[in-house]
């Protein structure tokens, strides 16, 4: 059980980072900063890396979040395999639907959903939710979407040269977003690495392998660092066949002023063990640098349904996972059950992206979608720009 | 249920300051760049060694973000 838990988690590690390569790389991928090649690596590499430099938030999940061990309640291998399965199911519900979702979130929601069912509402350290999971989840896509904007009125103020015919020059902005975006793939590792790594962690304090209370050690930090860095690496073909495709139209300031707040945040929470949603944070900063831009407009329609779909995600992966639970509680039958669900969702989820079909939807990243809420004037000295990009 | 709100602000804080460190240096690291090609021929190299001063306070600045983070530097 415990073996097949953490095999479970480190494909769900696998699929995160498969789906997040995007939200690090596609804007110097689309700028021409860095070949697609390169970039996928690079990420892949930092992932890894970042993997290694904090556990905070792996000991948000495995310490803080479900009371285990000595006077609080015996949480099973079975719970967080539903959990588990709940994350997963509700994750390709999501994908199929093409609603934004966090990943994260759905795996909190699955633990959280499974550990009341198997252990009653006791079960969850409600406090750790909120001050970790909740707050972080609204707080911190708005401090980098806030910060995104300052940043981007700053790096347009600074550049701006008034007078004669000189040109701004913002064309540097562009290698600046290889740093700024590299930092990006870092501040996932450190985040989102972390999340298996509480819940490998977990699984081993339940079955009895490690003390309550204890953090993730060696090998389970290297197994989630890898997983997510293969994740990552493979991920890369989608970015690539999708170059072709529409892109939000981010410039270069924009983003590198995007990305380092999206980063600094990440970082930031990290240290402090919140368990965010990257997706969430990257999306709130490109909304922000958006707005931060001349004769920005927002579409409330667009971010509206965004906001909906983060706020689904914690409560229904939570319903999922209580039902994966309530269904492993029948036994050996109800586990063998779940398996098979959790089988046939990972190949639906493989079949479906065999397909070709790479349309806005599903092309980029949710946070693309999240650059769409911004409605910006285009301006008409295009060809000026693309002059600067040839130089 | 104990909620630490000074931890959002030390979050708001580092984001702003660190995210306005890099965008602000480097800005003005490429402005200085910008300015020193434009006067190609008379050369100037304070200028462009200033310029190359904001990218290093760049570095320097995500460096000592990662320093502070990592458990294993203290």
């Amino acid at each position: 059980m415990v073996v097949l838990v953490i095999a479970l988690a480190l494909f769900f590690d696998f699929t995160n980072g498969f789906h997040d390569t995007a939200n690090a790389m596609a804007t110097p991928i689309a700028t021409g900063a860095i070949k697609p090649k390169a970039a996928v690596l690079l990420a892949a590499i930092l992932n890894l890396v970042g993997a290694f430099l904090s556990t905070e938030v792996a000991q948000t999940i495995s310490g803080g979040l479900i009371r285990e061990g000595e006077g609080g309640i015996q949480i099973s291998p079975v719970m967080i395999f539903a959990g588990l399965i709940g994350a997963i199911v509700w994750n390709m519900i999501t994908w199929l639907l093409g609603l934004p979702s966090s990943s994260s979130h759905a795996l909190f929601g699955g633990l959280i959903g499974a550990a009341i069912v198997g252990a009653g509402f006791a079960a969850v350290d409600y406090g750790v939710v909120v001050s970790k999971l909740l707050l972080p989840a609204v707080l911190a896509p708005l401090i980098a979407g806030t910060v995104a904007y300052l940043g981007t009125k700053l790096a347009y103020a600074i550049t701006r040269r008034q007078g004669n015919s000189a040109a701004p020059k913002r064309g540097g902005f562009r290698y600046g977003q290889i740093f700024s975006s590299s930092l990006v793939a870092l501040a996932h590792g450190t985040n989102d690495a972390q999340k298996t790594m509480g819940v490998i962690t977990l699984v081993l304090i339940a079955g009895g392998f490690q003390s309550a209370g204890s953090g993730p050690v060696f090998w389970v930090i290297a197994a989630c660092g890898l997983a997510i860095a293969l994740g990552t690496y493979s991920g890369g073909w989608r970015i690539i066949r999708t170059m072709g495709s529409g892109l939000t139209e981010v410039k270069p300031a924009q983003g590198f002023a995007a990305e380092t707040s999206t980063a600094s945040a990440i970082l930031a929470s990290s240290h402090l063990g919140f368990a965010l949603s990257t997706t969430q944070v990257a999306s709130g900063s490109v909304i922000g640098s958006g707005l931060g831009r001349k004769g920005a407009k927002v579409r409330w329609n667009t971010a509206g349904r965004i906001g909906i779909g983060w706020l689904l995600t914690l409560p229904a992966a939570g319903g999922v996972g209580a039902l994966a639970a309530w269904v492993a509680h029948l036994g050996v039958a109800g586990i063998i059950i779940d398996a098979v669900a959790g089988i046939l969702i990972i190949l639906a989820m493989y079949v479906v992206s065999q397909r070709s079909k790479v349309g806005h939807d599903n092309a980029i990243s949710d946070v693309d979608q999240a650059g769409e809420v911004v409605k910006i004037k285009r301006k008409r000295k295009k060809k000026k720009d693309r002059l600067e990009a040839g130089q | 249920m104990s909620i630490d709100w000074f931890a959002f602000v030390i979050v708001a804080v580092a984001t702003l300051v660190a995210s306005m460190v890099v965008v602000g240096f480097y800005g003005l690291g490429m402005r200085l760049l910008a300015v020193a090609t434009d006067a190609a021929p008379t050369r100037q190299p304070a200028v462009r060694l200033s310029a190359y001063a904001c990218f290093a306070v760049c570095v320097a600045a995500v460096l000592y973000g990662i320093y502070l983070i990592v458990p294993a530097f203290h």
